[in-house]
C-alpha cells in the first residue's frame, strides 16, 4: 500500500445518459507506483468512468484530481498533456499507420505540447533518459512490448492482442503519469498475459500509477494491490484484493442475498471477485 | 408602425416558408443520417414542374398542386433515396456530403437545360388580388396562407411522428436499424418514405417561395443555405428549433430590407446586400454558441484502403515532369487553347488545396473558389506590377480569413464545416464579390507575377509558372505527409479520441490544415495572373472543384490534378462545341456544352454507386495509372498525339471525340496491367497483356482515323454510338486480357508471408504450416489456439 | 424428434476477410430451450445474426421448420414468427415504451394484444408506458425486450446475452419468464457468456469455440467441459 497524496483521485463522480445514471458517485484512488484494479459486471459503467476521468465524457458532477490539481474544468487533451493516458475496451488504434508509426505518434504529439521534459520511464530506458532522440525512443518502446518484428506492419492487420501492445506502447509513448487500461489483456494468451503482468509490475515500479480494468480474474488477484468493485455504477466495494475477496456482506449485497455456493461462485466470477482463491477465475 | 407590422407580417410569411424547408431537411436527416445537399434544388425542381403544369400546361392550379406535390415530388424523392442515397449508407461524410452537392449541381444544371434561364417564368401568387385588412395593413391570401401551411406541416409532422406506426418507425431507424428489421420492420421502405416526405416539404416551400418571389433555378437551389441556417438553430434535429430558426432569420431578413438605407456603407461595403448575408452571419453566430461536439469514439464508417503515399523522389520527378510536358505543349499550342490549358492548370492549383483538407484530414470546404476570389481581390488591390510581397501578403490573408471561418465549425462534426464554408462562400458573394467599391464592374483583373526579370505577362510564362508552384506545393504536402504532421492527420482520421487522450488538441490541428487549405486556393487566386469575373467565385463555381477532387481521387497529388484537368475540360469542351447540339430523335435539343454543365454533378453522384470510387473497375484502373509511370506517360502521350493530330487536321472532329473516349475509357485503365511487367505471382491464367495492348491501339487508331461519323447526319446518333463503341472496346479489351483489374487487386491465392498481416491467421493456416515444416500437428495444437483471433466477433 | 424448427447446417460467415464461423451445425428441435454457450469471440452472436438474417452466411444453409431461409431480408422472418431481441437490450432507447410496443406490431400482431401481453405479464411497463425507454432501469429494458418475444407469439425465439449487466435475481426472473415462453411451445434458442446462468433453464446445451460448435448435449453432461471451454484448451 501507497501511502501518501493519490496521483489520481476521483470523487463522487457520476455521469447521466439521458435517464440513466451510468456512474453513480464513484470515489477512487490510484497512488503514483502501484495498480488499482476497477472491475464489475458487463454494464458496470467501468469504461463510462474511463471516459469520464479523461474527459471524453462530460461527468454529470464531481471531481478528478490529477496530482492535487483539478483536472474537471480541462478538455480531453488538456488532462491528457496533464499525464492521464489510457487505452481502450474497443480499440482505437491507428489502423493505416505502422505498429512503430502509432507509437511515434504518440512521441510526436507529446513533443508538441511539452515543453518541461518529462522524464522518460525508467524501466524503458535507463538512467540518462532525457537525451534520447525520437527513433532511439520509439524503437525502446516497440522492442519493449516484444513488437520488434511487426514495426512496419499496418496496425489495422494485426490480431487483437497485439494492437492491444500497440495502444498501450503509444500511451506510454505520451509519458503518462496515470495510465488507464481498459481490458489490456482480452486477445493476449496465457504466456503473453504472464508478460504483460510482469511489464504492469515493471510500469508500476518505475513509478506510474496505474487503474486496470480488466476481465481476467487471475491476472487481476495477481498484480493489484488495491480493487474497487464496481455494480449499476456505484463502487460495492473497494480495499486490498484478500479483503474485497472475503467481503461476504459484499457478496450477499452483490448477489442478491442468495447462498448456492455453484452460483455464487459463477456470478462472483461474472462480476470479478474470486471467492476462493483456489476457485478458477472464468471471468472471460 | 404600419411599416412595421407590414414587415412582420412579410418576415413571418418568409419564415412560414423556411420552416417547411427547415422540416423537410430535418426529417431526412434524422431519419436516414443523410444531410442533403439537394433539398433548396428539389425545392427548385418541384418549383419549375409547377411552372410547367400550371402556366405551360394550363392545369389548374389545384389538381396542380396535387400533382407536384403529393405524387410528382415523394416519387422523385423515393427514386433518389433507392438508386442514390442507399448506396452512400455507412459511407465517410465526405463521400455523403459530395454525393448529395453533386446531387444538386447536377439537377440545377439539368433545370437549366429544360426551362433555359433567359426566358422570364412569372407564377402568379396563390388568391391573387385578395386581401385582408389587418389593423389598417393590407396582407394578401397568400402570405397568410403560408403561414397556415406552415402550420399545418408542424401539427402534420407532430401527429405523425408520435401517432402513427410508421412515423414511429421512422424514428426507430434512427435508433438501431437492425432491431427495426427484427422487428419485421422494412427500414429501406422507411428511407424511401421519409426521403419521399422530405422532398414533398421541399416542394411546398418552392412553390411557395417561388410565388412570392421569382423563378430562379439558381436562387431556389441555393435557398437550401437559409434553410439550414435555420435548421441549425435546432442542431439539425429538432423541428421546433428549426420552426424558432425560420422565424428568427424570416424577421431579420424582413426588417433588414425594411429599415436598413442600401445606400448605407461599412467601409467600401454597402449594406445593401445584407439581407443575403444574413443567413452566414446567423449560421456562425448559432455554431459559435454550440457547445463543442463530444468526441466520438469508434465512427461506424466503412473501412477505406488506406492511400499510397509517394516517395519524395516519385514526387520530385513527378514535379519536374510536369513542368517539362506544360512547358513543351504550351510551347506548340495555338493561343486560344493556352488560354484555356493555362485556366486548366489554375484549377489544378486549387484542387490541389482540398488534397491537405479532404484527403489528408478528411474534412471538407465547399468554398475554395471563395479563397480563391480572396486572394485575386487582395493580389488585385495589392500586387499592382506583380509584386511577390502582394502574392504572399494575399496569401497570408485567406489563410488567417480560412483559420476564422473553420474554427467555430471545426469544433462540432463534419458536417458543420460543410455548412460554414457554403454559408461562407454565400457571405463573401454579397459583401465582398458584388460590392461595386471592391469588384468593380463584376471583374477583377490579377497583375501577372514579377520576380526579379521574370514577369509572367504572356499566357506561356502564366502556365510554366503556374505548373512549378503546382510542382512546388505538391511536394511540399508529399513532404509534409511524410513527416511528423501527416502522420498525426491520418492518426487523427483514424481515431480522434486517440488523439486528443495523446494530448493532441483536435481542433487547433484541423484549423491549421484548413487554413493551409484556404492559402493554396488564395494563391490559386494570387497567382492566377487573367481576369475573373464575379461569378467564379460564387458557391456554385466551388461545388464543382470539392466533387471533382474527390472524383479525381483526393488522397493523392495526382487525382488533384486529375480533378483540375476535369474541370479544365469542361470550359474547353463548352467552347469547342458551342455550336453543336444533341437532338435525341427530334424531339429535344440539348445544346452539348449544357450536357457539360451537368457532367460533374453526375460525376459525383456516381460515387453513390460505389462510394470509394467511380465504377470499381475504372477506378482501380485509374488509380493504378498514376503509380505506374509507365502508364502514365502512355497515357499522357496518347492524348497529346490525338490532340495534336486533330489540330494538324488529320483527325475529324467528331473522330477525335470518338478515340479520346475509346482510349479514356478502354485503353487507360487497363494500361497498367497492360504495361506492367510479368511477376511469378501471375495467376495460373496469365493476363494476354500483348494482344489486349494491340487490340487496343487498333481500337483508338481505328476511332480516329476511319471517316465513320461522316456518314452519320444526327449529332445525337452519332453520341451513342461513340459512347456504344467506347464501351465495347472496353468490354472486348477486358475479353482480350482475360482478367479484370478487379481480379487482380485482390489476389486469388494470398501470399503465405502475409498471412496474419492482412488476415488473421487461423488454424488452418498453423497446420498447413505445420505440415509443410515436416512437424509434429499434436505438438502445435496449443501454440495454434494461442494465435487464434480473439474479439473478432461483430 | 420431429423436424426442427430451426437448424443451420455448416454455417460459413463473417465479416470483410476474417471469417468467424468455419462451419456451424446447430439444431433447435420444437419447444425446446437450445442454449449456445461460449467464451467471449467465439461466434455466437454471428450464429445468431445469421441465424436471423441479418449477416448473410458464405455457405450452408439455415433451415427453418425445414425451409432454407438463406438470403430471406431479416424483417421477413420476423414476420413469419422468428423472434430475435440482440445483445445489449432488444428496445428503442429514444422511444417511448408504448411506441416500442407499437414496433413490435409491425410484423403483424395487433396493438391491443401486443399490450395485452406486455402489460398483463409485466405490470411495471404499464406504469411506465409514456416513459422513455433508454430511461428505464436495465432489468425494466429487458422486460420489454421480453415482451415483444411473448406478445407476438413466435414459433421461434432468439435471445442474445439476455444476462448482460444484470443482477442475478433479475436474470432469475427473466429466465423464469423464458421458461414460461418454452412451455407455451415456442423454441428458443439462447446466447449466453456466463453459461450457468442458463443451464437450468435449458433442454440442450451446445459449447461453441473458434467458430465451430464443439459439443451438443444434456446441460448437466456439457456442463462439466465448460471450464475446458471456457479457460482455453
Amino acid at each position: 500500500m501507497t501511502a501518501g497524496e493519490p496521483v489520481l483521485r476521483v470523487e463522487g463522480l457520476s455521469v447521466r445518459f439521458g435517464g440513466h445514471l451510468a456512474v453513480s458517485d464513484v470515489s477512487l484512488d490510484v497512488h503514483a507506483g502501484s495498480i488499482s484494479g476497477l472491475i464489475g459486471p458487463n454494464g458496470a459503467g467501468k469504461t463510462t468512468t474511463f471516459n469520464a476521468i479523461c474527459g471524453v465524457t462530460p461527468p454529470t458532477s464531481g471531481r478528478v484530481l490529477l496530482e492535487g490539481q483539478d483536472l474537471s474544468r480541462a478538455s480531453t487533451h488538456q488532462r491528457a498533456r496533464r499525464g492521464v493516458g489510457r487505452t481502450f475496451q474497443r480499440l482505437e488504434v491507428f489502423s493505416s499507420l505502422s505498429v512503430a508509426d502509432n507509437v511515434r505518434v504518440g512521441l510526436e504529439i507529446r513533443r508538441g505540447w511539452s515543453r518541461r521534459r518529462r522524464p522518460a520511464p525508467q524501466f524503458l530506458t535507463g538512467p540518462d533518459a532525457f537525451d534520447l532522440d525520437a527513433d532511439a525512443e520509439v524503437d525502446l518502446i516497440v522492442d519493449r512490448l516484444g513488437l520488434t518484428e511487426l514495426a512496419d506492419v499496418p496496425v489495422g492487420a494485426l490480431p487483437t492482442g497485439s494492437a492491444r501492445k500497440v495502444e498501450l506502447g503509444r500511451a506510454l509513448a505520451a509519458r503518462p503519469r496515470v495510465l488507464l487500461l481498459d481490458e489490456p489483456a482480452s486477445g493476449l494468451d496465457d504466456r503473453e498475459t504472464d508478460e504483460f503482468g510482469v511489464l504492469l509490475g515493471e510500469l508500476a515500479a518505475a513509478g506510474l500509477g496505474v487503474l486496470l480494468v480488466e476481465h481476467d480474474v487471475a491476472l487481476v488477484m495477481r498484480v493489484c494491490s488495491e480493487l474497487s468493485v464496481l455494480n449499476f455504477g456505484q463502487v460495492i466495494a473497494s480495499g486490498p484484493p484478500a479483503e474485497v475477496q472475503s467481503n461476504h456482506a459484499v457478496l450477499d449485497a452483490y448477489l442478491g442475498g442468495r447462498d448456492d455456493a455453484a452460483t455464487v461462485a459463477v456470478t462472483a466470477a461474472e462480476a470479478g471477485v474470486a471467492i476462493h482463491p483456489g476457485e478458477p477465475g472464468a471471468g472471460r | 408602425m404600419d411599416k412595421f407590422l407590414t414587415f412582420t407580417i412579410a418576415g413571418l410569411s418568409s419564415a412560414a416558408i423556411y420552416a417547411i424547408a427547415a422540416s423537410g431537411l430535418v426529417v431526412t436527416y434524422t431519419t436516414s443520417g443523410i444531410f442533403n445537399f439537394a433539398h433548396g434544388a428539389f425545392g427548385m425542381l418541384a418549383a419549375f414542374t409547377y411552372w410547367q403544369v400550371n402556366q405551360a400546361w394550363g392545369v389548374p392550379t389545384i389538381p396542380a398542386v396535387i400533382i407536384v406535390v403529393f405524387v410528382a415530388a415523394p416519387l422523385f424523392g423515393a427514386v433518389v433515396e433507392r438508386v442514390i442515397m442507399r448506396g452512400i449508407e455507412g459511407a465517410s461524410e465526405v463521400v455523403k456530403i459530395v454525393v448529395t452537392v453533386s446531387l444538386m449541381v447536377a439537377l440545377l444544371g439539368l433545370a437549366q437545360v429544360i426551362w433555359p434561364p433567359d426566358v422570364a417564368r412569372p407564377v402568379p401568387p396563390f388568391f391573387e388580388g385578395r386581401f385582408v385588412e389587418f389593423v389598417g395593413v393590407r396582407v394578401p391570401w397568400s402570405r397568410l396562407l403560408a403561414l397556415v401551411v406552415a402550420a399545418l406541416v408542424a401539427v402534420g409532422l407532430r401527429l405523425l411522428f408520435t401517432r402513427t406506426r410508421l412515423g414511429i418507425a421512422m424514428r426507430a431507424v434512427v435508433d438501431d436499424r437492425s432491431l427495426l428489421q427484427l422487428n419485421g420492420g422494412r427500414p429501406g421502405r422507411t428511407a424511401m418514405l421519409s426521403w419521399g416526405l422530405g422532398a414533398a416539404l421541399a416542394a411546398v416551400s418552392g412553390v411557395l417561395y417561388s410565388t412570392e418571389q421569382t423563378l430562379s433555378a439558381v436562387t431556389l437551389t441555393l435557398l437550401v443555405v437559409n434553410t439550414y441556417a435555420v435548421a441549425v438553430v435546432g442542431r439539425l434535429r429538432s423541428l421546433p428549433g428549426a420552426f424558432l430558426g425560420a422565424v428568427i432569420l424570416g424577421l431579420a431578413q424582413s426588417y433588414v430590407t425594411g429599415y436598413i438605407n442600401p445606400e448605407l456603407t461599412v467601409g467600401p461595403i454597402a449594406l445593401g446586400n445584407l439581407a443575403a448575408a444574413l443567413p452566414a452571419i446567423m449560421l456562425f453566430t448559432v455554431l459559435l454558441l454550440q457547445p463543442e461536439a463530444r468526441l466520438r469514439s469508434h465512427s461506424v464508417v466503412r473501412p477505406r484502403s488506406p492511400q499510397p503515399v509517394p516517395s519524395q523522389r516519385t514526387a520530385l520527378l513527378g514535379g519536374v515532369a510536369l513542368v517539362v510536358v506544360l512547358a513543351a505543349l504550351g510551347s506548340l499550342m495555338a493561343p486560344a487553347d493556352l488560354i484555356l490549358v493555362t485556366k486548366g492548370a489554375g484549377f489544378a492549383l486549387i484542387t490541389l488545396s482540398l488534397v491537405p483538407l479532404t484527403g489528408y484530414a478528411g474534412q471538407i470546404s465547399l468554398a475554395q473558389m471563395t479563397f480563391t476570389g480572396i486572394g485575386a481581390v487582395a493580389m488585385a488591390a495589392w500586387g499592382a506590377g506583380g509584386s511577390p510581397l502582394a502574392v504572399a501578403a494575399s496569401i497570408a490573408v485567406c489563410a488567417v480569413i480560412g483559420a476564422v471561418v473553420a474554427l467555430p465549425a471545426l469544433r462540432l462534426s463534419g458536417i458543420y464545416l460543410a455548412l460554414a464554408t457554403a454559408a461562407f462562400a454565400l457571405f463573401c458573394t454579397a459583401m465582398i464579390f458584388n460590392q461595386q467599391q471592391i469588384v468593380s464592374g463584376g471583374t477583377v483583373q490579377v497583375p501577372p507575377l514579377s520576380i526579379g526579370p521574370f514577369t509572367a505577362d504572356t499566357d506561356f510564362r502564366q502556365l510554366v509558372l503556374l505548373a512549378v508552384v503546382f510542382a512546388v506545393v505538391g511536394n511540399l504536402l508529399v513532404w509534409l505527409r511524410r513527416n511528423a504532421w501527416g502522420r498525426r492527420l491520418a492518426a487523427m482520421k483514424d481515431s480522434p479520441v486517440a488523439c486528443a487522450t495523446l494530448g493532441l488538441n483536435l481542433t487547433s490541428t484541423k484549423v491549421g490544415v484548413f487554413a493551409l487549405s484556404a492559402a493554396i486556393a488564395g494563391a490559386g487566386g494570387a497567382l492566377a495572373g487573367r481576369s475573373f469575373t464575379a461569378d467564379s467565385f460564387s458557391l456554385p463555381a466551388s461545388l464543382p472543384v470539392t466533387m471533382l477532387a474527390v472524383v479525381g481521387g483526393i488522397g493523392s497529388i495526382a487525382g488533384a490534378f486529375i480533378g483540375g484537368l476535369l474541370l479544365g475540360a469542361i470550359p474547353i469542351a463548352s467552347t469547342v462545341f458551342a455550336a453543336n447540339a444533341i437532338g435525341v430523335f427530334r424531339f429535344v435539343s440539348i445544346p452539348v456544352r449544357d450536357v457539360l454543365a451537368f457532367t460533374p454533378g453526375m460525376m459525383g453522384i456516381s460515387l453513390g454507386r460505389e462510394p470509394d470510387g467511380a465504377a470499381p473497375q475504372i477506378a482501380v484502373g485509374y488509380r493504378a495509372v498514376g503509380r505506374s509511370v509507365p502508364a502514365l506517360v502512355v497515357s499522357v502521350v496518347g492524348a497529346v498525339t490525338l490532340w495534336l493530330a486533330t489540330r494538324f487536321g488529320l483527325v475529324a472532329r467528331w473522330s477525335f471525340v470518338a478515340a479520346l473516349l475509346v482510349f479514356v475509357v478502354a485503353a487507360v485503365p487497363l494500361l497498367p496491367l497492360v504495361l506492367s511487367p510479368r511477376t511469378p505471382e501471375d495467376t495460373a491464367e496469365p493476363p494476354r497483356r500483348t494482344a489486349c495492348g494491340l487490340w487496343l491501339l487498333v481500337a483508338t487508331v481505328a476511332a480516329a482515323f476511319i471517316p465513320w461519323v461522316d456518314l452519320v447526319a444526327s449529332n445525337g446518333v452519332r453520341i451513342v454510338l461513340i459512347v456504344v463503341l467506347a464501351a465495347l472496346s472496353a468490354r472486348v479489351a477486358i475479353g482480350v486480357l482475360g482478367v479484370t483489374p478487379e481480379q487482380l487487386r485482390r489476389p486469388v491465392a494470398p501470399s503465405p508471408d502475409l498471412v496474419g498481416v492482412d488476415r488473421p491467421l487461423l488454424r488452418t493456416d498453423a497446420l498447413e504450416a505445420t505440415r509443410g515444416l515436416g512437424l509434429s500437428e499434436d505438438e502445435f495444437e496449443a501454440e495454434v489456439d494461442a494465435l487464434r483471433p480473439v474479439g473478432v466477433e461483430r | 424428434m420431429t423436424e426442427p424448427l430451426l437448424e443451420l447446417r455448416g454455417v460459413r460467415a463473417g465479416y470483410g476477410s476474417i471469417e468467424v464461423l468455419h462451419g456451424v451445425d446447430l439444431v433447435v428441435p420444437p419447444s425446446a430451450v437450445v442454449a449456445l454457450l461460449g467464451p467471449n469471440g467465439a461466434g455466437k452472436t454471428t450464429t445468431l445474426s445469421v441465424a436471423c438474417g441479418l449477416v448473410q452466411p458464405t455457405a450452408g444453409a439455415v433451415l427453418v421448420a425445414g425451409r432454407n431461409v438463406v438470403g430471406v431480408a431479416p424483417e421477413v422472418l420476423a414476420q413469419r414468427g422468428l423472434v430475435t431481441i440482440p445483445e445489449g437490450r432488444g428496445i428503442f432507447p429514444n422511444l417511448t415504451v408504448r411506441e416500442n410496443l407499437q414496433m413490435a406490431t409491425l410484423a403483424g400482431t395487433p396493438l391491443s394484444q401486443v399490450e395485452e401481453v406486455a402489460f398483463g405479464r409485466f405490470p411495471r411497463l404499464a406504469e411506465r408506458r409514456t416513459q422513455v425507454a433508454g430511461t428505464l432501469s436495465g432489468g425494466e429494458q429487458q422486460m420489454l425486450a421480453l415482451a415483444r418475444g411473448l406478445a407476438v407469439d413466435p414459433a421461434v425465439l432468439m435471445l442474445d446475452e439476455l444476462s448482460m449487466g444484470l443482477a442475478p435475481l433479475v436474470v432469475e426472473e427473466l429466465y423464469g419468464i423464458v421458461a414460461q415462453i418454452a412451455r407455451s411451445g415456442t423454441s428458443i434458442l439462447v446466447v449466453e457468456q456466463f453459461a450457468r446462468t442458463v443451464l437450468g433453464v435449458a433442454d440442450v446445451a451446445a459449447i461453441m469455440v473458434n467458430g465451430v460448435v464443439r459439443r451438443v448435449g444434456p446441460p448437466d453432461e456439457v456442463e462439466a467441459e465448460l471450464s475446458s471451454a471456457y479457460l482455453g484448451g
